[in-house]
């Protein structure tokens, strides 16, 4: 990181203290000479000031009152479950003889599911679900697959080496990656 | 009170109750995280029966070979980091960082030497595991079984 | 890790006392409704989300079951609520004049301050105005870093993007902010 142009992308990250060792010196060492990089630096750490000024100031301050209020009220305005419960279920349940059908349908699927939890191959239902979440990834410029397979229930990760080589240890030689 | 709506208050009462069972109504101190180290290949045919556990997921991957290089389990304090050493010079470290409705979350560092290769969050269920496959290692690739226990 | 009076606190919430609740609302009240404010940029808005975040948390309070900090817990809450609205205040362009009637009231709210330095008031009513012009995504990352000071890292996982992503909205964002403010910085 040498030139004008990729310390002054760097700035912000520096103030920020999120640059790793070496990158944090290269920074600081240009700055104490570069004139125009230095206004940079001047220009955001006042941005930065200002900004936590506005945020910290009287016009972001909560009216504590009606907030209290307002979430008072939403607490004790819960409606009471069997209300909702009533409403989404009523057009279904017409006569008590049906009705009385709905407890016994819940009865056997908690039947399955609890059995099926504590005697494995007993429960009636598929493999238990696997799949995890892959709420952020960064490849760091590699291609990257994000696969659900279904018959497992199981989430994939599968990382593509680029196709320029980097160093990945003597005699390598890459994989076009799995058939999926 | 209506017929009705005494079924429907049995009925919830009924799902209440399994709920209860079910739910996991403690705190976690740890987390056991078990790093499976497999080496998948397309050469010969060959399936270690150490992965047997894992036969289904593994096989999914269409590799012909696949066999167990290493198996290691640490235990991480949440926010804490558990290092597990790869071939190749490589270093997965996982980090738990909490937990919700018996879902993990876990944050997944893969790095060569000092340079990061991926960098994931992944919410999964506790118990569970994920699959993390690609570098490539003796002409093969590989595939990195990735649990964690929640206790 | 969750601190030790959050955790007690949360416990005793999760027994069924609702004052170790109204002591955690107390705590982070003014927090989470800055934040709130500055993705949402209307007050009543801003009000409303707050107290949407604190009643989910009421009602899910039972399902933390630690790991994180509980604070962490309920930003997450809260960035998701903003968001929601954010997508509702796109979706309904007379909303969105309304919540701009409200940012206009609070530029003349500085305009009032009789203590500011004159130079110092514009630049401020232009940085306002240039931080709602940025996309939701830039303003929450400038929000998150500049108000609590969280790490790439942290607000990555908030928002549920990478450090690298968190890095470059914050580069485009100041940069966009300079541009339009460069005469008075």
């Amino acid at each position: 990181m040498n030139t004008c142009g990729e310390i002054r992308e760097s700035i912000g990250a520096w103030l920020d203290g999120e640059l790793s060792g070496a990158e944090a010196d290269a920074v600081r060492s240009h700055l104490e000479t570069c004139l125009i990089c230095g206004e940079e630096r001047r220009q955001l750490e006042n941005l930065n000031r200002v900004m936590k000024d506005i945020f910290e100031s009287e016009d972001f301050r909560l009216d504590v009152e009606p907030f209290w209020h307002g979430l008072r009220q939403r607490i004790a305005a819960k409606r009471p479950w069997h209300a909702d419960l009533a409403e989404w279920a009523g057009p279904f349940i017409r006569a008590p003889s049906f009705a009385w059908a709905v407890p016994a349908v819940i009865v056997l699927l908690i039947g399955a599911l609890y059995f099926g939890s504590i005697l494995p191959g007993w429960g009636v239902l598929a493999p238990r679900n696997n799949f995890a979440t892959v709420e952020s990834i960064d490849a760091y410029g590699r291609n990257v697959a994000l696969l659900r397979e279904h018959e497992s229930k199981t989430t994939v990760i599968w990382l593509y080496q680029n196709s320029d080589n980097e160093n990945e240890g003597a005699g390598e030689t890459s994989d076009k990656g799995p058939a999926f | 009170m209506k017929p009705a709506i005494k079924v429907l208050l049995f009925s919830f009462f009924l799902c209440s109750a399994a709920l209860h069972l079910n739910a996991a109504d403690k705190t976690f101190q740890s987390v056991q995280i078990t790093i499976k180290t497999v080496a998948a290949g397309k050469q010969d045919s060959e399936f270690d029966p150490r992965l047997a556990p894992l036969e289904k997921q593994l096989k999914a991957l269409n590799y012909r070979s696949y066999r167990l290089l290493k198996e290691e389990t640490q235990t991480a304090r949440w926010q804490g980091n558990a290092n597990f050493e790869i071939p190749g010079g490589r270093v997965l470290t996982v980090r738990p960082q909490e937990v919700t409705n018996n879902q993990l979350s876990l944050r997944v560092q893969l790095k060569q030497g000092d340079k990061p290769q991926l960098e994931t969050t992944v919410r999964m269920n506790n118990g569970g595991n994920f699959i993390l496959g690609g570098p490539p290692h003796e002409g093969g690739v590989l595939v990195l079984s990735i649990s964690a226990t929640a206790k | 890790m969750v601190e030790a009076s959050d955790w007690e606190l949360v416990q005793k919430c999760q027994a069924g006392d609702m004052s170790a609740f109204e002591e955690l609302v107390s705590r982070y009240q003014q927090k989470v409704f800055t934040v709130i404010l500055g993705l949402l940029r209307n007050r009543e808005d801003a009000l409303e989300v707050a107290q949407e975040t604190f009643f989910r948390a009421y009602r899910k309070i039972k399902s933390f079951q630690g790991g994180s900090s509980f604070y962490t817990w309920l930003y997450r809450i809260a960035v998701n609520i903003a968001i929601d609205a954010q997508r509702r205040q796109k979706r309904n362009p007379l909303d969105f004049r309304e919540s701009m009637d409200g940012v206009m009231e609070e530029r003349n709210e500085f305009a009032k301050d009789p203590f500011a330095d004159v130079h110092d008031k514009e630049l401020r009513v232009k940085l306002v105005q240039s931080i709602n012009d940025l996309t939701p995504e830039h303003r929450a990352v400038i929000v998150l870093r500049t108000l609590e000071g969280l790490s790439y890292k942290d607000i990555g996982e908030l928002l549920g993007c990478s450090e690298g992503t968190v890095m470059s909205r914050l580069h485009y964002a100041r940069k966009k902010l300079q541009e339009k403010l460069r005469a008075f910085l």
